[in-house]
C-alpha cells in the first residue's frame, strides 16, 4: 500500500460493494496493476465479512429447514462440478463443443438419409435407363441383324417390289430406314440414301447394302437436327459413296 | 448439505433480516443461497476465504439486490473473503461474535453508523454524505477506519 494512499478510502468503499462509476472503474484499473493493494482488498473483504456477522443471532425457522430439504429432493444434484474459474470457462468450451457436435451428427445423419434417397433415385433411373438400353439395343439388333429374316407381305398375287420405309424425327435429326426385296449391286458400287429437304440440295443420310434377300436397314445415321424432308431418296453410288447424288435415284418417297 | 445448513444458515438468515427487516423476505433468501449452493457446490472455492464469512457477505448482496428490486448485481462465485477459516468455528464462534459486538460498540457512533449504512443498507458513500450531511471525505475515511478496527481487533 505504500504509495498508494489516494486508494485506501476507496478500496475499502470498493469491498463493500458500494463503489461506483468512475471510482470503481478507476480502483479496477489500479488493481489489475498493483499487487498490494489486492492484497490490501483482501483483507478489507475479511473485515467486511467480520461486519457481516455483527448481526449474527436470530435464527430461521424450522419451516425453512423442512422447505430446503423438499426443494432439494425434488431437484437433483447436478454430476458436474467446476473447481475454479478458468475451469469453468473450459467446461463452456466443452458443453459448447458437446452440442457442436451433437448438432453436427444430426445433421450428417441428415445429410447421409438424403444422400441414400439420392442414391435409391438413382439406382432406379438407371435401372429404367438400362432397361431401355437394353430394348433399343434389341431394336437396332433385330434391325440390323445378318440373320434377320424380313418378310414383305403384299396383296394378292403380286409380285415382290421394292420397297423402303423411312422413319424420320426432323426435331432430332434421327432416321430409321428399312428396306426390302432390292436388286443385288454391281460390283464397287453401293446404295446412298439421301434426305431431299424443303430448301437446299440433297443431304446424304447412309450407304448400305442389301443381304442377299434384298433387305437392309439404316439406323440413325449422322445427321443435322431441324431439317425438314421433302422427300426420301436411294441412288446407286460408287463404294466409297457420293456428297452429292451421281446417278437418278431409283426409289423416292414422300411422307405418307 | 443439511450440515451446512444445520452450522450456516443462522449466519445467512440473520444478515438477510438484518437487511430487509422482514422473516419471510430473509427466509427467501436463504433458500435462495442453499439451493443454489446445491445446485453448484464448487461455487465456494476454499481458497476464496471462510465459507460462513463467504456465506454472511454473499446473504448481504442478495438481501440488497432483493431490497431493490434488482437482479443479482454480483455472482455468488465473485465474492472473496478473505479471512482464515479458523476464525469462526467451534466454540471460538461466540467469543468472535462478542469480540466483533465489542468492537462496533467501542467505535466512535458515526463511524459505525456509517458502516452500517454502507453494509447493511447497501447505501453508496455520496448516499450516506446526502443523509448525514457530512463531507464525502469524512464518510468515506469513517467506513474505512471503522473496517480497520474491525481488522486490529483480530490481529489481522
Amino acid at each position: 500500500m505504500n504509495g498508494h494512499e489516494q486508494f485506501a478510502d476507496d478500496l475499502a468503499l470498493y469491498a463493500m460493494g458500494t463503489l461506483e462509476g468512475d471510482e470503481r472503474l478507476r480502483v479496477e484499473g489500479h488493481l489489475q496493476e498493483c499487487p498490494a493493494c489486492r492484497v490490501e482488498l483482501e483483507k478489507f473483504r475479511g473485515d467486511v465479512a467480520l461486519l457481516a456477522f455483527s448481526a449474527s443471532g436470530p435464527r430461521p425457522p424450522a419451516r425453512s429447514r423442512e422447505r430446503l430439504l423438499a426443494a432439494i429432493a425434488k431437484e437433483p444434484r447436478r454430476i458436474e462440478t467446476r473447481a475454479s474459474r478458468p475451469m469453468a470457462w473450459w467446461r463452456a468450451f466443452e458443453w459448447a463443443g458437446a452440442v457442436a457436435v451433437v448438432v453436427m451428427v444430426l445433421l450428417l445423419v441428415r445429410q447421409n438419409n438424403d444422400l441414400q434417397r439420392r442414391v435409391a433415385d438413382l439406382q432406379s433411373s438407371s435401372a429404367r435407363q438400362q432397361q431401355q438400353l437394353l430394348q433399343a439395343k434389341q431394336l437396332v439388333g433385330t434391325l440390323t441383324s445378318a440373320d434377320a429374316e424380313h418378310y414383305v407381305l403384299v396383296a394378292g398375287k403380286s409380285p415382290p417390289q421394292p420397297q423402303g420405309r423411312a422413319i424420320y424425327v426432323p426435331s432430332s435429326g434421327t432416321l430409321v430406314f428399312l428396306a426390302s426385296n432390292l436388286p443385288q449391286l454391281p460390283p464397287q458400287k453401293i446404295y446412298e440414301l439421301w434426305l431431299i429437304p424443303t430448301k437446299g440440295t440433297p443431304i446424304p443420310a447412309g450407304l448400305f447394302r442389301p443381304n442377299p434377300q434384298g433387305s437392309a436397314a439404316v439406323v440413325k445415321p449422322p445427321l443435322p437436327a431441324g431439317i425438314e424432308a421433302k422427300t426420301f431418296a436411294i441412288t446407286v453410288e460408287p463404294e466409297a459413296g457420293s456428297a452429292a447424288p451421281t446417278s437418278q435415284p431409283i426409289m423416292v418417297g414422300s411422307r405418307g | 448439505m443439511a450440515q451446512l445448513y444445520e452450522r450456516y444458515s443462522g449466519i445467512v438468515y440473520s444478515v438477510a433480516l438484518r437487511v430487509l427487516g422482514d422473516t419471510g423476505a430473509a427466509e427467501d433468501i436463504l433458500q435462495e443461497i442453499f439451493m443454489q449452493l446445491w445446485r453448484n457446490p464448487d461455487g465456494f472455492d476454499v481458497s476464496r476465504g471462510s465459507l460462513p464469512g463467504w456465506l454472511a457477505v454473499i446473504a448481504r448482496n442478495r438481501a440488497i439486490d432483493s431490497f431493490r428490486k434488482r437482479r443479482p448485481e454480483v455472482e455468488m462465485t465473485d465474492v472473496v473473503v478473505g479471512i482464515g477459516p479458523d476464525m469462526v468455528r467451534g466454540i471460538e464462534w461466540n467469543r468472535t461474535l462478542d469480540k466483533i459486538r465489542g468492537v462496533l460498540g467501542s467505535i466512535p457512533a458515526p463511524q459505525r453508523s456509517a458502516l452500517e449504512l454502507s453494509f447493511f443498507e447497501g447505501l453508496t458513500h455520496t448516499e450516506i454524505a446526502e443523509k448525514t450531511g457530512e463531507p464525502l471525505g469524512t464518510v468515506k475515511t469513517r467506513i474505512r477506519a471503522g473496517l480497520l478496527a474491525l481488522r486490529k481487533a483480530f490481529n489481522r
